[in-house]
Parts: structure tokens; sequence; C-alpha cells
């Protein structure tokens, strides 16, 4: 792995709390007395941020073609009677 | 009844929209009914379910969570809480005289724009990278459904992916004062 990878997956290990505990005070140390490498570390930081909500928009994606499946399709009948029935709702 | 539905950890992508038609199937009418009871309507159950199916399933990859009630118990306690939250939410906007419910905190426009940047010229390292980090997937399950030979290859090419993402923060960070807070 390239070297400015290798640097990637140590702040990784640092900002995530993995690998080794030794290692990662190395990183700490490192990332102090550095501000370059402390300010890729807050990138890196909002990478993950952004990596996680991405991850949630495409689940709430899913659950919402799994609801309207549920809730259109003719094979589903029996679930949308019951729901719609303790809704009081007609047809 | 007491469904028990066990989910395996991490959960597989395939098996993720099984899972969540089984719990809908399984578990809507019973949060549904609670709700009506509530005073809800059926568009308050929808939201409420969506926002509590997205809570457990970010406990049980994120966190690691392993439920000492069944799954049906511990979603429908989750559902309960979301729904008083929704309630207190929609109260509050009343009094101010708003009407639109936020239910989940969204992200700054700046990061939506970015995310929408980085969906157009990287979707595919947006995907590795959230099955990864959302997903929590191993990296051989990565290296299998994204196509790499090795573990090894499917990691380098996670970091490569992730310094891209990472660059275009740098970028957006330079612009937006704010953006990193």
């Amino acid at each position: 792995m390239r070297t400015s990878l290798a640097e990637l997956e140590r702040l990784e290990h640092w900002l995530l709390q993995q690998g080794e505990p030794d290692s990662r005070l190395v990183t700490e140390a490192k990332v102090l007395i550095n501000a370059d490498l402390l300010a890729k570390a807050q990138c890196q930081q909002r990478s993950y941020e952004l990596i996680r909500h991405y991850g949630r928009s495409q689940l709430r994606k899913e659950i919402l073609a799994v609801e309207q499946e549920l809730f259109q399709s003719s094979r589903h009948r029996s679930f949308q009677k019951r729901i719609l029935s303790i809704f009081n709702y007609r047809p | 009844m007491n469904h028990m539905i066990t989910m395996p950890e991490p959960i597989a992508l395939q098996s993720r929209e099984a899972l969540l038609k089984d719990w809908y199937l399984q578990l809507f009418p019973k949060v549904a009914a609670y709700i009506q009871r509530q005073g809800g309507d059926l568009e308050d159950a929808k939201e409420v379910f969506q926002e509590s199916l997205i809570a457990y399933y970010e406990k049980q990859t994120l966190e690691k969570f392993q439920p000492r009630q069944s799954d049906e118990a511990y979603l429908f306690g989750i559902a309960k809480k979301k729904w008083l939250t929704h309630q207190a939410r929609r109260q509050r906007l009343e009094e101010i005289g708003a009407h639109e419910i936020q239910e989940d905190p969204q992200e700054k426009p700046v990061a939506a724009t970015l995310l929408a940047v980085l969906k157009q010229t990287s979707e595919r390292c947006l995907n590795l990278l959230q099955a990864f980090y959302y997903e929590n997937q191993s990296m051989q399950t990565l290296a299998q459904r994204f196509g790499y030979t090795s573990i090894r290859s499917a990691t380098v090419q996670k970091y490569k992916c992730l310094e891209k993402v990472r660059d275009q923060v740098k970028q957006y960070a330079m612009t937006y004062e704010d953006f990193l807070s």
C-alpha cells in the first residue's frame, strides 16, 4: 500500500479506535504536533460522517421501496386491508 | 404471539430487503394499532416505523447490539419512543406555526451538495465505503460483492476511495469555513 494510504489507515485506526493501542498512541502524538496531519484527520472524520449519511439515505430508499410494494402490490391485499381497517379507511 | 426474527450479523445486502419486508409484515400492524390508539394516522405510523427501522438497523450494525428480548419487543419499544418524539416535535412546530416535520437531522446543504457531486463522480466508491462503514460488511464480503480478486485489493481500493472523499472534503473545507464543524 502506498505511503499516503498507509497514513490514511493509521488515522482511521486512531479515529475509529481500532488496532493496536500503542500504534494509536503514536498516531495521536503525531497528530498533536503536526497541523497538516490534524487537518487530514479532521477531514477524514467528516468523511466518515458523510459516508454514514449516504448509507442511511440508501437504507431509507430501500425502506420506502418495501413500504410502497406492501401498500400497492396486489400480492399484499390482506396486509393492506388489515392496516386500513386499523385506521377505519374504506377503500 | 411473540415473533423471533433473527438477524445475522452483519446483514447481507440481499437479505436486507427481505428482512425489512419481514419486519413490516410482522411488526407494522402492531405499531400502527398503537399509534392509532394514541391519536395518530396512517402517515404518522409510516413515518414512525421508518425511523424506528433505521434506528434499530444502525444499533445492530454500528453498535453491534444484540437484543436480550425478541427483535419485535425491542423494535416496538423504539417505535413507542419515536412516537413520543414525533408528537413532541409536532406540538412544538404547531406552537411556532411551522408545518414541516423533519424526522431526521439533515446534513447541511453544503454537505448534501458534496454528496451529490460524489454520487455523480464516484458512486461506486461511495457504495463500497458505505457497505463497509454503514452496513458493517467484512472485507471478504466486500471483495465478493464488488468483484475484487482478494481481500487485499478490496482493502486498498477502500482506502483509495476514502482518500478521494477526504480530498473532496478538504476542498470544501477550504471554501466553506464551517464545513468541518
